[in-house]
C-alpha cells in the first residue's frame, strides 16, 4: 500500500472518440487485474478516509482497495456488497470527482486513488469468476411492496430479499431500472448490467410487476392491505421547465423524453420516431449530468451540430467534470456564459434559434457558488432546428400520496423521518429523487438501504 | 479505593540514605558523628518545606547506645537488667501510653521506665512544631525469664497490637521498639538533627552502626511517623510493584505457620501491613516479619528483593535454583530501590535488580563501612581507604556484627545456594508446562471455535481489529503501531460497542520513579508463571516446590489442555495440588445476579471440593447466553476469594474471546489471573490466514507471532510501571477505572484508582445486551460481509466519534486558510456541538458576574502569550512544517517547542528558533548552546501517546540533517529510552532541573507530565524540586508513532490530570510556585476557556496545529510517507506536497482567542489570569446521561491562590561556589586568548560543577566554544553530581580525587580528568550514568564507574578501568575505552561509535547483548586501525592521568591487545576510528 509516490494515477482506457461515437457501447474499459491491484496500492489507508466519508454509501473504500491490492478478489467483493446494493452500477455512475475520489487524500497533486473504476472492477470481475452476493431466500413470512424499480426501489429490494423478507415492486414502465435504465444513456452504462442485477433479485425471490401504475393499473389501497411494509421510489421524473416563451413548441423537447425515446429505440423496441434528429442542430439547454446524456447521444445519432448552452463556466457547471470532458472530446459545441432567455419560434410555430444573453460571474454567494450577473444589450441568438431542455426534474406527485396521509413539500418531495425514512404514514417508506428532488443514484441506493434497515427492524423485531 | 480528597494529600518519596558501621561492633561516638555528617551532606537529595526548616524528614536507626541508656535509666534509678529494650513512641495523647504498656503486660512483658526525649524545639520549623508530637522512649523489660528470641518476639506482638488498638489516631507511632535498634527521627533538617535530639549530644551516646535517611517527599504535608529509618529498613526508590506486594502479602497471610509464634498470636499480628502507609514502610512490614518470625535475614532479603535470574544465563544454575524455589511464595518487591536493612545483628546493603538507586560503599583500615548515595558524605583521607566500591544492579553488601565480617555479593550468594538443595527440590516437583506439550498450534482443529462470527461480533473483533491489530501481530511479531494519538471518547462515554477492559487505563511511571527498556534490557524480566497453592512463606520444604510453570501467562490450546490433565483424577498425571475445576462465565439474565452466583459456586468448589486452578471459561456463549465480562469476574473472585481467606489457595485461569491485545491480557493479570488462553484470538488470526491472499505463512508461525506479540506487550506494559516480572505484576491494579460504578471497583477493582464514576451493573448489564442482540441479528445487514468494519483506531462514518474526523480537518483547513470567522464558526459549530464526547462537554459555563463588552477584555496579543505548540521534533515532522510552525507562532507572540532532536544553530536568535528546548530521554542533540538558546526548557518525562515508553527513530529516516542536529552519523538507528537516565527518581529531577538552571539561569524549566490518577502527587513533587512550570498532558494527545495498545489505552483524559494536579499543588501550598499548562485535542475558544476553569495558565496545541498546516490525519506518520509533507523526510513530499503557511497558523489562533474573548465578556472577565482554576463557573449539564456520572472530583476547588505568584522558582541551592568560579573565569572568557587556571577544592555538595560556566561561553561562541584548556580548573575533594555536566570545549576540569553520579552528563566538549591515589578497578571513581547524552569531549577517570556507563553517549572519547551494568547502552556515537571488568548487558541498544574492553580474564563476551553488536579481535590485519587508534588513546589517557594499568598495558602492548575486544554495531559499515580523519 501507499505506492503513491512511485505508481502513478491512471484513468481506465477510454475508446477512441471516432469508434466509440458510433455507438451505444460503454466508452470505459474495465480495469484489469493488474491496473486494479496496483491503483488500489496507491492507497495510504488514511486514519481520516476522506473517500467514504463523503460516500453517501459510506462504502468500506479503504478496505477493499487493500483486498485488491493484496489480489483477493473474494474479500473485495464481499466488502463491496456489503454496504453498497449495486457496486458495479455505481463505479459506472456515480461523480466520484465529486464524491469519494473528489475528497481522496491524494486529490492534492498526487491524483486521487481511481476508486470509481476499481469498484466496477471488483463487481463485474467477481461475477465473470462467479461470484454471486447471499440471498437467504424467502425466510420470513413478511412481504414489503416497492413502488418504483429505479435505484432507490432496487435498493431497497435488495436488503429486504437479502433479510429473508419476500418483495413485490410495482414499475409502470416495460422494464424495470427507472431511471438506470432509461435515464442514462448505455454508454455510460450498458442496460445489460441493470439487468443482471434485476435478475438476481429476481432469483432471490423478488416479484417484479411491469407495466403497472400505482393509482391507475392496481390500487395503492389494495398494495397496502397485502403488505406488512411499502417503500416508495418513484423518483422525480417530472421535467423542470425554464419558464421563457417559445418552449412549448412542438420541436422543444425533454431531457428525459429523448434519452427515453433513443433508449427504446437501442432496444428495438418501438419509439417515437421525432426523436431521430440525424443531420439536425441540437441545442441543449443546462449544464448538468443529464444534459450530457443528451447532447452525447445526439452526437451518436448523428446530428449535424451539438451546442450546448450553460449560463456559467465549466468549472461551474453542476454536473461531473468528467462528463464534460468526454462529451467535449466527442465534439459537442459549448457556448458559455450564455442565459436563454427566449425560444425563437418560426412562424410556423416551429423553435429555429435560442436568444440568449450573456453573463459574468461575479462574487460568491453564501453556498461559495459565483453569483451571476447578464451583461445588458449582449443578446445573440444560437440556431437550431430542436432544442432540448435539460434544467433539472421536480417528483411528479402521484395521487395516492396525499390519499393515504403521505405528506409532501412545498416542491413535491415527500416528507420523510430523517433517520427512518417513514413517510408521514406509518409503515410506508420513501425515498430517492421523489424525497429528494433529483439527486444521485448513490443517494438514492442509500436511502432505499436506510429504509429497508428500518422497515426490516420493524417488522422483524 | 483511594478517595480523590486523600489523592490531593498522597505523597510519593525518595532520597539519600545510607549507614555507617564498625565492623568490629565497637561502639563509639564517632559512628554516631559520621552518621549525621552523612545526613548533612545529603541535603541536597532532600526537600524543605515552604517555611526553609521543616525538612521532609530525617532520621537515624542506631545499635543500642547501652552505656548513654543504662546510664539515663540509673538516673532515675533503675538499673537495666541484661536483656532490655526501649520503644520509640511519637504520640499526641499521652493516655496512649497506658494503652501500650497494658498490651505489654499482657504480653509478659514490663515497662520499666517512661523516659520524655529531650528535645529542642527551636531546631525545628514552624510546621514541625505544629506536629510535633511527645516523643517518649519506654523500657522494656521481661516480666519473667524468657529466652532473648521470645523476648523479641513478644516485643514485636506488642507492638503490633498497639498498632491495631490505636489505629484510628493517625499521630500515634511507634518509632522502634526493639532490644537491638533504636530510632531517632523526625520532621526535621540533617542539619538539626543533633540540635533537636539532645541525646545524640550526650559523650555517652556510642553506637556500633547506623542506618540513616534524609527523605523528599513530594507533598508538603510531611508527618512525624512518615521520616525514615523504619524499624529494620532504610529504602532509597520507589517500589513500583508496591499495589501487587501488598495484595499477595494479604494472600500469603492466609497460610502462615510459625514456630515464634502461636496461631492465635499470628492472628493478633495480622495484618502485616500497616494500613495507609508508604511503598518503603510496607517493605518494611514485611521483612520485619519475617525476619522476627525466625526467617534467615539473608534470605529475607533476596526474597523480597531478588537478582534478576530469570534470564540470566551467566548466573549459577544453584543460585538460580535458589531463586526460583522461593519464586513460588515470593515476588520481588520491585523498583528502583536501595535498602539498607539490619535485624541488629547483621546489616545489609541490597540493590533492584535494575541497579536503578545508587549505593556507594567505603571500607577504611579501621574497620569501618560506610554505604550511602553519594561519596563525599564523610571525610575519609584517601590513604585509609581499604576498599572503596559500589553495589551493582541486584547486588547485596552484608555484614555480620558477630564475627566482624564483610559478606560481599559473592560470599551471600554462596551461603544461601548452599543452605539447602533447592535444585533437588526443584528437579523433583517442578512441572513445566511446556515439557508436556509435543507440539503447540500445530492442530488447528485445537482452536476452531464454534458460532465464530457470532463471537467476534459479541466480543467486537472488527474487520479492523482484524486489519490494524491482529494482522500486524501476525506479520511482525510485535503490536499494531499507529500515530496521531487517539480522539475517541472514554469507553463509558461512547455510545458505540467497546470493550470491557477499555474502561481500563492503563498506569506509567513518571518522575518518581522510572519506565524501565523492555527489549534492551529483557535481561531482568520475566514473564514466568507458577500455578498452584501459595504454601506457608515461614518455612522452607520441598513440597514449596510443587509448581506448574509457564514460561508465558499466554497459554495455548495445548498448554491448557496439559494444565487440566494435571488436575484431572482420570489422568495418570493428577496430582491434587492442581485439582481444577471449568466454571462457565456466561449467563442468560441479571448480570450482577450472575456474578454472584458464580462467586458462590467458585468459593464451594474451593473450599469443599479442593479445587486449587479454577478456570474461567466463555464456552457457553450462545443466542441464549451472553458472557459476564472476563475482567469482572476475576477482580471479583479475587475480592471475594481475598475475604474469604482463600486466595492463597487457588490460580485463576481464564479462557475468553475478550483478549485481543496485550492490554486486555494486562487488565485480567493485573486483577489476578495466573493465564490466559485468548481462544478467539487465535481462532481469529487463523481464519485470517487461512483467508489471507498475501499472508505466507504456516498456523504454526502466525500464532507463534501472535503470541510472542502478546508476551512483548506485556513486557511493555509492566516496564511502563518500571515492573520487571509478571509475578510482581499480577494482582497489583495498575489501571485507572474510569467511568464504572463505586459499586463495581469496590468490589471487582478495589485496588485501582477510580474516577468519573457512573455505570452500574445494569448499566453495563444493557450494553452487553445490545451488544448481543447484534452479534445475534438477522436482517440483511452485514449478511455478505459479517463482520462489523470498525472504526475505533480510525475513523469510519457512523461508528465511534474521532473528533479530528473529516468534517472537522475540512473546517481547520478551511477556516485557517480564509482566516474567516464564518468559516471559523463551522468549526465551532461541529466541536461544540458534538455532544457529550469527552469529559469538558458534560460541564456548562455559569459565570457569577455580568456580560461586559468585549472592549474592556484583554487583547488577543495578551491571549497568544500563553498558546504554544506542542513538542514535535524536526525529524518526526519536516524542516518546512517544523519552521512554519515556529516562525507563525514567534510572530504572534507564542512559543513554539523544538521538540526532542535538537535545533540547528542557524534558526537561534532568528524568528526560526523555537523559544521552548526540549530535553527528553535520547537527549539527541542537547547542547550547551542548544539549551542557552531557550526561553523554556521543557523536560518530557512522559508524552501523551506512549507514557512510559521510549521510541526509536529508524536509520533509513537519519537524514543528513538530522544526523547533523543528533550529533550523528546518517543512517544509523537512534534509540529514545523509556527512562531519563538521571531520572530515577524524584531527587535526581531536582537534580536535572538544577543542571538546567545552570547552563541557562534565565530560562524557565518545564517539566511535562501525562494525566493520570496520582498526577497531583507528582506534579507537587515537581514544584518542589524548582520546576518553574508543569504541563499535564492529555493520554489522548500525541502525533508520532505508537503502539497502538498505548495511543489507547494509557494515560487520561487532561481534565482530570489538570484537575487533580492544580488542586494537589493549593493542598500543598505549592500552587503560587509553578505554572500550570494544559495539552490535549483544544479546538475552539471554549475548550480553551474550559481549560483555564480547571486551572490551566497555558496551552500547547499539537495535532490541531499540524492540521492547520495540511495534516489530514492519516496516521501513517510511521512510514515517512505523508502525503502532505508533514511527517517524512522525503525530499519530494516535502518540496512539493507541503503547503502549510506561516498565516494560516496565524489565523487559527487569531480566531481561537478572538473566541475566547467572546466567551470571557460574556462571562464578564477582562482577563484570563482571574479566570484560572473558577472551577465554581462550571456546572454539569442537565441531562440524563450526564448525571450518571460523578464529576465532583474533577470539579473540586481547593482553598489557595489559583495561579503562579513568582517570576521563577529558584533552587534551595544558589551554587555560590560556581557563581564564584565563574568570576575568575569571565576574564578568558572575556579574552580567550589568555588561557588561565583556576583551583578549588570541592565537595559532594558542589554539584553540576561546569554547567554554569558552560552555559556562559555558550552565550557568547555557542556551541564551538573555546580553544583547547582555554579555561583549565583544578579540583581536589569529592565532587558533587553531575561533574562537568554540558562541559563546552575549551574548559577542563581536573580533579584529584572522586566524583558521583553524572558525571560528564550532556558533555559537548572540554576535558574532564579524575586521578585518585588509590586507583585502579579495585577503587571506584565515579558514579552513575556518566556522559548520559555526551556529544563531544574527553572524559579519563583511573578508577572504575556505576551503572549505565556512557549511556547514549553520541560523541565523548572516554576511558575508565571498569565499569558497572548496561554499560554504552543506546550508544550512538564517541569511543569509549573500559580498561577493566564491565558488567552484564553491555552494548544494548548501541548503533553507533565503537568501545573497547581489556578482558584479561575472558569472561567479558558472556557480558555483550548481542542483539545489535558485535565484539572483535584486534590483533588481526583488518584490527590495524583500532589497534593504532587504541594504543594513541591509551597515551594520552597515560599522560593526563599517569594511569599505572595504562602504563603496564602500553609497555607490553603487543601482548595486552590479544585481550582487547573491540565492540562496534553490526551494521556499522564504516567505524570512525581515524581520528584525524575527522571521524
Amino acid at each position: 500500500m501507499r505506492e503513491f509516490l512511485t505508481t502513478e494515477r491512471i484513468e481506465p482506457t477510454k475508446r477512441l472518440v471516432v469508434e466509440r461515437t458510433k455507438d451505444f457501447g460503454e466508452i470505459y474499459e474495465v480495469f484489469n487485474h493488474y491496473d486494479a491491484a496496483t491503483q488500489s496500492d496507491r492507497c495510504v489507508q488514511c486514519g481520516d478516509p476522506f473517500c467514504l466519508n463523503k460516500c453517501p454509501l459510506h462504502n468500506y473504500i479503504p478496505q477493499w482497495l487493500k483486498s485488491i491490492a493484496e489480489k483477493d478478489l473474494e474479500f473485495a467483493f464481499k466488502l463491496s456488497n456489503e454496504p453498497s446494493p449495486f457496486p458495479e452500477v455505481m463505479g459506472r455512475v456515480c461523480p466520484h470527482d465529486r464524491l469519494c475520489e473528489g475528497d481522496c487524500t491524494l486529490n492534492d497533486g498526487h491524483g486521487a486513488i481511481t476508486i470509481g473504476s476499481i469498484e466496477t472492477h471488483i463487481t463485474d470481475e467477481g461475477f465473470r469468476q462467479g461470484l454471486k452476493p447471499d440471498f437467504p431466500g424467502i425466510t420470513t413470512d413478511k412481504k414489503v411492496a416497492v413502488i418504483g424499480s429505479g435505484p432507490a426501489g432496487l435498493s431497497a429490494a435488495t436488503y429486504l430479499l437479502r433479510s429473508g423478507i419476500a418483495v413485490t415492486m410495482y414499475e409502470k414502465s416495460d422494464r424495470a431500472g427507472g431511471l438506470l435504465t432509461y435515464g442514462i444513456p448505455n454508454f455510460k452504462l450498458d442496460k445489460k448490467i441493470v439487468e443482471r442485477r434485476v435478475k438476481l433479485l429476481e432469483e432471490a425471490g423478488l416479484k417484479l410487476v411491469l407495466n403497472c401504475e400505482v393509482g391507475k393499473d392496481i390500487a395503492f389501497e389494495d398494495i397496502a392491505s397485502e403488505h406488512d411494509a411499502m417503500f416508495i421510489g418513484v423518483g422525480a421524473t417530472k421535467s423542470k421547465s425554464a419558464g421563457i416563451s417559445g418552449e412549448k413548441a412542438s420541436n422543444v423537447y425533454a431531457a428525459i423524453d429523448y434519452l427515453t425515446n433513443i433508449q427504446r429505440k437501442n432496444f428495438k423496441l418501438s419509439y417515437e420516431k421525432k426523436f431521430d434528429f440525424k443531420d439536425l442542430n441540437v441545442v441543449v439547454i443546462g449544464g448538468g449530468d443529464t444534459a450530457m446524456d443528451c447532447l452525447r447521444t445526439a452526437k451518436r445519432e448523428g446530428a449535424k451540430s451539438v451546442t450546448c448552452l450553460y449560463r456559467r463556466d465549466a468549472h461551474n457547471m453542476p454536473g461531473s467534470q468528467k462528463e464534460y470532458k468526454n462529451a467535449m472530446e466527442e465534439g459537442v459545441d459549448f457556448t458559455f456564459f450564455a442565459s436563454p432567455k427566449e425560444i425563437v419560434l418560426s412562424e410556423d410555430g416551429k423553435a429555429i434559434a435560442v436568444e440568449v444573453v450573456k453573463t459574468n460571474l461575479g462574487v460568491k454567494d453564501e453556498s461559495g457558488r459565483q453569483k451571476m450577473e447578464e451583461v445588458k444589450g449582449s443578446e445573440f441568438r444560437v440556431k437550431a432546428d430542436v432544442i432540448i431542455m435539460s434544467l433539472g426534474f421536480d417528483p411528479a406527485v402521484p395521487s395516492f400520496l396525499a390519499e393515504n396521509g403521505i405528506e409532501t413539500n412545498s416542491w413535491g418531495g415527500i416528507i420523510t423521518n430523517a433517520e427512518t425514512k417513514e413517510t408521514t404514514t406509518a409503515g410506508i417508506y420513501a425515498g430517492g429523487d421523489c424525497f429528494r428532488g433529483a439527486d444521485l443514484v448513490v443517494t438514492a441506493a442509500f436511502d432505499g438501504r436506510e429504509a429497508a434497515r428500518n422497515i426490516s427492524k420493524s417488522i422483524l423485531g | 479505593m483511594v478517595e480523590h480528597r486523600d489523592l490531593l494529600r498522597s505523597f510519593k518519596d525518595n532520597c539519600g540514605f545510607g549507614l555507617v558501621a564498625n565492623l568490629k561492633n565497637r561502639a563509639s561516638k564517632k559512628v554516631l558523628d559520621d552518621a549525621v555528617t552523612a545526613l548533612e551532606r545529603m541535603m541536597h537529595r532532600g526537600a524543605i518545606a515552604a517555611d526553609g526548616k521543616t525538612g521532609d524528614g530525617s532520621g537515624l536507626l542506631l545499635s543500642m547506645p547501652d552505656e548513654f541508656l543504662k546510664k539515663e535509666a540509673a538516673k532515675n534509678g533503675i538499673e537495666l537488667p541484661k536483656q532490655y529494650a526501649v520503644a520509640v513512641v511519637f504520640t499526641k495523647n499521652r493516655e496512649h501510653l497506658d494503652t501500650v504498656e497494658k498490651i505489654c503486660l499482657n504480653n509478659d512483658l514490663k515497662i520499666v521506665f517512661t523516659r520524655d526525649v529531650p528535645v529542642d524545639t527551636n531546631a525545628l520549623g514552624d510546621q514541625a512544631i505544629k506536629s510535633l508530637p511527645n516523643i517518649v522512649q519506654l523500657f522494656i523489660t521481661s516480666n519473667s525469664i524468657m529466652a532473648s528470641n521470645r523476648f523479641d518476639a513478644l516485643l514485636y506482638l506488642s507492638r503490633k497490637e498497639s498498632e491495631h488498638k490505636l489505629v484510628a489516631d493517625s499521630d500515634f507511632y511507634i518509632a522502634s521498639m526493639s532490644s537491638k535498634v533504636l530510632s531517632y527521627k523526625g520532621l526535621v533538617m540533617p542539619t538539626h538533627i543533633k540540635e533537636f535530639y539532645k541525646d545524640l549530644q550526650d559523650d555517652s551516646f556510642k553506637i556500633s552502626f547506623s542506618l540513616f535517611h534524609q527523605r523528599f517527599s513530594t507533598n508538603t504535608l510531611p508527618a512525624w511517623k512518615l521520616a525514615q529509618p523504619f524499624r529494620a529498613v532504610a529504602h532509597n526508590g520507589e517500589i513500583n510493584s508496591v499495589e501487587g506486594n501488598r495484595i499477595n502479602v494479604k494472600i500469603k497471610s492466609e497460610s502462615i505457620k510459625s514456630e515464634v509464634f502461636s496461631d492465635e498470636e499470628i492472628q493478633r499480628i495480622l495484618p502485616i501491613l500497616q494500613l495507609n502507609s508508604s511503598d518503603s514502610a510496607s517493605a518494611d512490614n514485611f521483612f520485619e516479619f519475617l525476619i522476627v518470625n525466625g526467617m534467615d535475614f539473608f534470605k529475607a532479603t533476596r526474597a523480597v528483593i531478588p537478582s534478576a535470574w530469570q534470564n540470566a544465563p551467566q548466573m549459577d544454575p544453584e543460585l538460580r535454583a535458589f531463586y526460583e524455589y522461593h519464586s513460588t511464595v515470593f515476588e520481588a518487591w520491585d523498583g528502583p530501590a536501595a535498602f539498607s536493612v539490619t535485624d541488629g545483628r547483621y546489616l545489609g546493603c541490597v540493590l533492584d535488580r535494575n541497579g536503578l538507586r545508587p549505593s556507594k560503599y567505603i571500607i577504611t583500615k579501621d574497620d569501618n563501612l560506610l554505604i550511602a548515595s553519594e561519596y563525599g558524605v564523610v571525610d575519609i583521607k584517601e590513604e585509609d581507604i581499604k576498599e572503596r566500591g559500589r553495589l551493582q544492579s541486584g547486588e547485596m553488601l552484608g555484614v555480620d556484627l558477630k564475627s566482624g565480617k564483610i559478606l560481599k555479593n559473592e560470599d551471600i550468594n554462596n551461603y544461601l545456594k548452599s543452605s539447602n538443595p533447592y535444585m533437588k527440590w526443584l528437579n523433583e516437583h517442578m512441572i513445566y508446562l511446556q515439557e508436556h506439550v509435543k507440539k503447540q498450534y500445530a492442530t488447528k482443529s485445537n482452536y476452531t471455535i464454534e458460532d465464530l462470527v457470532k463471537r467476534q461480533r459479541y466480543f467486537n473483533i472488527t474487520q479492523e481489529v482484524v486489519e490494524q491489530v491482529i494482522e500486524p501481530m501476525m506479520i511482525e511479531g510485535k503490536e499494531a503501531v499507529g500515530s496521531m494519538g487517539d480522539d475517541t471518547p472514554l469507553a463509558a462515554f461512547s455510545t458505540k460497542q467497546r470493550n470491557f477492559t477499555d474502561y481500563f487505563k492503563q498506569k506509567f511511571a513518571q518522575v518518581t520513579n522510572p519506565p524501565i527498556d523492555p527489549i534492551r534490557e529483557k535481561v531482568v524480566m520475566s514473564l514466568n508463571t507458577g500455578f498452584g497453592e501459595v504454601h506457608n512463606i515461614l518455612d522452607e520444604i520441598p513440597s514449596h516446590a510443587h509448581r506448574l510453570k509457564s514460561i508465558s501467562p499466554i497459554i495455548t490450546s495445548e498448554k491448557l489442555e496439559v494444565l487440566k490433565s494435571f488436575g484431572d483424577k482420570k489422568s495418570p498425571r493428577y496430582q491434587a495440588f492442581y485439582d481444577n475445576k471449568t466454571f462457565s462465565t456466561a449467563y442468560s439474565k441479571n448480570l450482577k445476579g450472575a456474578l454472584d452466583s458464580l462467586v458462590e459456586k467458585v468459593i464451594d468448589s474451593v473450599k469443599n471440593k479442593g479445587t486449587r486452578i479454577v478456570i474461567l471459561d466463555d464456552y457457553e456463549f450462545g443466542k441464549e447466553n451472553k458472557i459476564i465480562p472476563m475482567a469482572m469476574v476475576v477482580g471479583r473472585l479475587n475480592t471475594a476469594l481475598l475475604k474469604e481467606r482463600i486466595r492463597h489457595l487457588v490460580s485463576m485461569v481464564a479462557v475468553t474471546g475478550e483478549v485481543i491485545d496485550s492490554h486486555g491480557a494486562a487488565v485480567l493479570i493485573g486483577y489476578g489471573a495466573s493465564a490466559i488462553y485468548p481462544n478467539l484470538l487465535f481462532a481469529s488470526a487463523i481464519e485470517h490466514l487461512e483467508k489471507s491472499k498475501t499472508i505466507n505463512l504456516t498456523t504454526i508461525e502466525a500464532l507463534k507471532l501472535i503470541h510472542s506479540s502478546l508476551n512483548s506487550g506485556l513486557l511493555k506494559i509492566m516496564s511502563k510501571m518500571g515492573i520487571a516480572t509478571i509475578a510482581s505484576y499480577r494482582n497489583s491494579g495498575l489501571f485507572d477505572v474510569l467511568g464504572l460504578s463505586k459499586s463495581i471497583v469496590e468490589e471487582c477493582f478495589e485496588t485501582s484508582h477510580s474516577a468519573l464514576h457512573g455505570l452500574d451493573y445494569e448499566d453495563i448489564d444493557e450494553r452487553l445486551t445490545t451488544y448481543h442482540k447484534e452479534a445475534y441479528r438477522e436482517d440483511g445487514f452485514n449478511k455478505i460481509f459479517p463482520l462489523n468494519i470498525g472504526g475505533y483506531y480510525k475513523f469510519y462514518s457512523g461508528q465511534e466519534h474521532h473528533d479530528f474526523g473529516p468534517d472537522v480537518i475540512h473546517a481547520i483547513h478551511a477556516f485557517s486558510s480564509s482566516g474567516k470567522k464564518e468559516d471559523y464558526e463551522k468549526l465551532k459549530d461541529i466541536v461544540n456541538k458534538r455532544g457529550l464526547k469527552f469529559i469538558r462537554d458534560f460541564f456548562e459555563l455559569k459565570s457569577d458576574r455580568k456580560a461586559i463588552d468585549i472592549s474592556e477584555v484583554e487583547s488577543k496579543e495578551k491571549i497568544f502569550k500563553r498558546f504554544a505548540s506542542a513538542a514535535m521534533s524536526l525529524g518526526s515532522i519536516s524542516p518546512e512544517a517544523h519552521e512554519t510552525i515556529a516562525i507563525a507562532m514567534n510572530r504572534i507572540g507564542a512559543q513554539s517547542n523544538s521538540g526532542e532532536g535538537g535545533e540547528d544553530a542557524a534558526r537561534f536568535n532568528t524568528e526560526r528558533v523555537s523559544k521552548i528546548k526540549q530535553v527528553a530521554s535520547g537527549r539527541f542533540g542537547v547542547t550547551p548552546a542548544y539549551l542557552r538558546s531557550a526561553e523554556e526548557i521543557q523536560i518530557k518525562v512522559a508524552q501523551g501517546a506512549k507514557p512510559g515508553e521510549g521510541g526509536q527513530l529508524s536509520g533509513h529516516k537519519v537524514s543528513p540533517l538530522i544526523a547533523k542536529l543528533r550529533h550523528t552519523v546518517p543512517g544509523v538507528t537512534l534509540i529514545s529510552p523509556p527512562p531519563h537516565h538521571d531520572i530515577y527518581s524524584i531527587e535526581d529531577l531536582a537534580q536535572l532541573i538544577f543542571d538546567m538552571k545552570q547552563v541557562n539561569p534565565h530560562a524557565k524549566v518545564a517539566v511535562k507530565l501525562v494525566s493520570t490518577i496520582g498526577v497531583g502527587t507528582i506534579a507537587a513533587g515537581v514544584a518542589k524540586a524548582y520546576a518553574d512550570k508543569i504541563i499535564i498532558s492529555g493520554g489522548d494527545g500525541g502525533t508520532g508513532a505508537a503502539p497502538l495498545t498505548s495511543i489507547k489505552f494509557a494515560g487520561n483524559p487532561w481534565e482530570i490530570g489538570l484537575s487533580e494536579a492544580h488542586n494537589a499543588l493549593k493542598a500543598n501550598n505549592l500552587r503560587g510556585l509553578v505554572q500550570l499548562q494544559t495539552d490535549g485535542g483544544l479546538k475552539t475558544g471554549l475548550d480553551v476557556v474550559k481549560a483555564t476553569l480547571l486551572g490551566a495558565e497555558s496551552y500547547a496545541f499539537g495535532t490541531g496545529v499540524l492540521a492547520i498546516v495540511g495534516c489530514k490525519m492519516l496516521r501513517i506518520c510511521h512510514v515517512n510517507k505523508c502525503s502532505v509533507g508533514i511527517a517524512t523526510q522525503n525530499e519530494k513530499l516535502r518540496q512539493e506536497f507541503f503547503k502549510g503557511q506561516v498565516d494560516q497558523v496565524v489565523n487559527f489562533f487569531t480566531l481561537l482567542a478572538e473566541d475566547i474573548r467572546s466567551i470571557m465578556a460574556e462571562l464578564g472577565f477582562k482577563t484570563i489570569e482571574e479566570m484560572v482554576g473558577r472551577v465554581d463557573l462550571l456546572k454539569v449539564v442537565e441531562d440524563k446521561f450526564a448525571q450518571k456520572f460523578d464529576f465532583s472530583s474533577i470539579l473540586h476547588q481547593e482553598e489557595g491562590v489559583n495561579t503562579c505568584q513568582q517570576k521563577s522558582n529558584p533552587p534551595f541551592d544558589d551554587n555560590a561556589f560556581e557563581y564564584d568560579v565563574l568570576k575568575e573565569a569571565k576574564v578568558a572568557i572575556k579574552h580567550p586568548e589568555h588561557p588561565i587556571r583556576i583551583n578549588r577544592q570541592i565537595t559532594n555538595l558542589n554539584r553540576s560543577f561546569g554547567a554554569l560556566i558552560s552555559g556562559e561561553v555558550a552565550q557568547y561562541y555557542g556551541d564551538k566554544g573555546l580553544k583547547s584548556d582555554t579555561i583549565k580548573i583544578s579540583l581536589q575533594g569529592i565532587a558533587g553530581q553531575a561533574l562537568g555536566a554540558f562541559l563546552i570545549p575549551g574548559v577542563s576540569i581536573y580533579l584529584e580525587g572522586v566524583a558521583n553520579d553524572y558525571i560528564g552528563k550532556g558533555m559537548h566538549g572540554g576535558k574532564i580528568v579524575v586521578t585518585s591515589q588509590n586507583q585502579g578497578e579495585a577503587f571506584s571513581a565515579g558514579g552513575n550514568t556518566c556522559l548520559y547524552g555526551a556529544t563531544g569531549g574527553k572524559l579519563y577517570i583511573t578508577g572504575s564507574v556505576g551503572e549505565r556507563f556512557a549511556v547514549r553517549n553520541s560523541g565523548a572519547i572516554a576511558i575508565v578501568e571498569g565499569s558497572g551494568d548496561n554499560a554504552c547502552e543506546y550508544m550512538t556515537g564517541g569511543i569509549v575505552a573500559i580498561l577493566g571488568r564491565t558488567g552484564i548487558n553491555f552494548g544494548a541498544g548501541m548503533t553507533g561509535g565503537v568501545s573497547f574492553v581489556y578482558d584479561a580474564d575472558h569472561s567479558f563476551v558472556e557480558n555483550v547483548n548481542r542483539e545489535l553488536v558485535e565484539a572483535v579481535r584486534i590483533d588481526t590485519d583488518e584490527g590495524a586501525d583500532a589497534r593504532h587508534l587504541l594504543k594513541n588513546l591509551l597515551k594520552d589517557y597515560v599522560v593526563e592521568t599517569g594511569s599505572e594499568k595504562a602504563k603496564d598495558l602500553l609497555g607490553n602492548f603487543r601482548v595486552e591487545v590479544r585481550n582487547f575486544w573491540l565492540i562496534r554495531p553490526k551494521n556499522l559499515t564504516k567505524l570512525p576510528l581515524n581520528l584525524e580523519n575527522g571521524d
